[in-house]
């Protein structure tokens, strides 16, 4: 994997935060979140602790790697923009935002406690760091479309993040969202589907069949990129690749597996599942191990 | 031109019913095309209606800044919200019905919540359509009512329709602007400006006050015309700004009037009448109080003056509130003697 720059970086612009395109640093942060959104979920025993496993990967390539940011200043006007659509998957979400030094450390202490801003359905009560409050499904997906429309109507070099669940496909909106985008081409936007196979009802297809997926995404205008979400490198490729065209909005189907990478979790289809103490410190055991 | 094809001219798609066949005047979207011009912020949004909503002149004059979004409420308001954290604007158009009751979450979740300076702009309010209930908001003011933050303008008529414009500017968050068309030309109009969070004093009178919005203004005046020939002097109160209502005005006319009429082209749940009760038991104003507007009930399609007469939006249902409130007044004064 090449480490130089996504792009030259726009001059007078701050210096965003250095990224990191190697992948055994890359994997072994991964590692380390997924600890900690065990352990963020932990106290309470219950949580969205599969979605978290899941979307690690994605979350750290999109942090580590791929936006440009300055947590110094996390207003910055070209920032890239990232937008979790789902909103409830915060434990990954909260864990990545410490580690990359866009929160403090300490404010995970107060993650899910009364009063905290740390909610567990993520709001922009806890600052710009959340771009939009989401979480009514199917939202984020036309506040992306509207902050790409106005990054190119602006001549701002700024890119436009979204992570989708695949069952918050079901909404309506995400489709009027997907005609604009597609109307619109708007080739500054990127969209992450966490395609994890899991809702409240359980598996996606068995509550309504929502395939095929990748068809329904190109029909309406966009580059698709089927990968596996769980691999750092095909992730890396799919940015890459997103970047790189200019005529259409990209949607990266990102096949992942629900608790990954703590074997005793792997597979298990619980929306908000409970985490027992020793099933806990079971996966917090199993992720202690050497990277693969 | 071939003689039964249509022609331009021929070309409404206004959904007003009306007898003049001349195009209607923009008083509206000629103010948002101006102000426009003075504010590069300024971006407007349409879900296909430039015509109804008088935003035809901004799409062709500001083209660089006409998103059409086509028939797609709920995304629009998501797209002006990602807008407006962008630094614009936006000002999103559409049927009153369908910028509130169809796109509700939307609107509070992304726009509400975090106040954001988006202008939900409705036309159709009310009972003011031949389509019917899916296109009648007789519950749009209750719902924006509801929603914290949320600024809520309705114009008297058209000679407020350009001062919509700088009053929802005016507002540094989200403004919904409900809005009447001009039915017909208005050669004479004298135009008039809105104070955000006032209301306006039309006519004086000691016997009792009618407070209105939106087109129960004019039929308020002449509610007070009838009145005054029975030998009672009302006064009149245009409430161009419903959320935040001018409470001090409310209450120190029912103090000195003992007697408040409400008139409105909306539900008398959650609308006008809702706050100004709300408001004077609050302030435990002793008054006969009366509201006027849609009885609870659903209406039908129909010309505005049919449906006005039909579900009791005129100026004799304001005259015979005034009369059933002077009547709890004065009981009320009986009793407490």
């Amino acid at each position: 994997m090449s480490a130089a720059p996504h792009r030259t970086e726009t001059s007078g612009n701050p210096q965003p935060a250095e990224r990191i395109h190697d992948l055994a640093a890359l994997k072994t942060i991964a590692r380390e979140l997924r600890r900690q959104v065990v352990r963020l979920v932990a106290p309470t025993g219950q949580g969205y602790v599969q979605q978290g496993l899941g979307a690690t990967d994605i979350f750290t390539s999109l942090f580590f790697s791929e936006l440009r940011l300055d947590p110094a200043d996390p207003a910055w006007p070209d920032r890239d923009r990232f937008l979790l659509s789902t909103a409830h998957n915060t434990a990954i979400f909260y864990a990545t935002l410490a580690a990359r030094g866009c929160i403090p450390a300490s404010a995970l202490e107060s993650y899910c406690r009364d009063g905290s801003p740390l909610e567990i359905n993520a709001s922009e009560r806890m600052g710009p760091v959340v771009e939009a409050t989401c979480g009514s499904l199917g939202q984020g997906l036309s506040v992306a479309v509207g902050m790409a429309l106005a990054g190119r109507r602006q001549r701002r070099p700024y890119r436009v993040h979204v992570v989708l669940g695949d069952g918050e496909m079901q909404e309506g909106q995400v489709w009027e969202a997907a005609l604009a985008a597609g109307s619109h081409r708007l080739s500054n936007l990127c969209l992450l589907l966490d395609y994890n196979r899991m809702q409240v009802g359980g598996h996606v297809d068995s509550v309504v069949d929502m395939n095929p997926v990748a068809d329904k995404w190109a029909s309406f205008g966009f580059r698709v990129d089927t990968i596996d979400g769980n691999d750092m490198a095909q992730l890396l490729a799919a940015f890459e690749r997103a970047r790189r065209d200019d005529q259409k909005p990209t949607c990266i189907i990102a096949e992942t597996l629900v608790g990954k990478g703590a074997p005793s979790l792997e597979g298990i289809l619980g929306h908000n599942m409970r985490l027992p103490p020793d099933l806990a410190a079971r996966a917090l055991d199993e992720l202690s191990g050497e990277d693969a | 031109m071939t003689a039964g094809l249509a022609s331009a001219d021929h070309k409404v798609d206004d959904f007003i019913a009306r007898g003049v066949t001349a195009p209607l005047p923009r008083f509206y979207g000629d103010a948002l095309v101006a102000a426009a011009r003075r504010d590069p912020r300024i971006v407007c949004l349409c879900a296909d209606l430039p015509g109804p909503t008088e935003t035809d002149a901004f799409k062709q004059e500001l083209p660089e800044r006409y998103i059409e979004a086509g028939i797609a409420e709920a995304n629009m308001v998501g797209m002006a919200a990602g807008m407006a954290r962008c630094g614009e604007i936006p000002f999103l158009h559409s049927f009153c019905v369908f910028v509130t009751r169809r796109a509700y979450d939307q609107v509070a979740n992304q726009i509400a919540y975090p106040g954001l300076p988006v202008k939900l702009v409705g036309f159709l309010p009310g009972l003011t359509t031949m389509l019917g209930v899916s296109h009648q908001a007789i519950d749009d003011i209750a719902m924006m009512r509801a929603l914290p933050n949320m600024t809520i303008i309705e114009p008297s008529g058209p000679e407020q329709l350009g001062a919509a414009v700088a009053a929802a500017l005016d507002v540094p968050g989200p403004v919904y602007l409900r809005m009447k068309r001009p039915d017909g030309a208005m050669a004479s109009l004298q135009a008039r400006t809105i104070q955000r969070g006032r209301g306006e004093i039309l006519r004086e009178g000691a016997d009792g006050t009618i407070v209105a919005c939106g087109l129960m203004v004019s039929a308020a005046l002449q509610a007070a015309d009838r009145l005054a020939v029975q030998g009672k002097q009302v006064g009149v109160v245009n409430m161009p700004t419903i959320k935040p209502l001018d409470t001090e005005l409310v209450i120190g006319l029912a103090r000195r009037t003992g007697v408040v009429v409400t008139a409105e082209n909306h539900s008398i749940i959650g609308g006008l009448g809702s706050a100004i009760a709300e408001t004077l038991l609050e302030a435990a104003i002793p008054v006969g109080f009366a509201r006027v507007g849609v009885q609870d009930t659903f209406a039908e399609g129909g010309t505005t003056p049919y449906l006005q007469g039909k579900y009791g939006l005129t100026a004799e249902a304001i005259v015979d509130g005034f009369i059933r409130a002077a009547a709890k007044r004065a009981s009320m004064q009986v009793n407490h003697d």
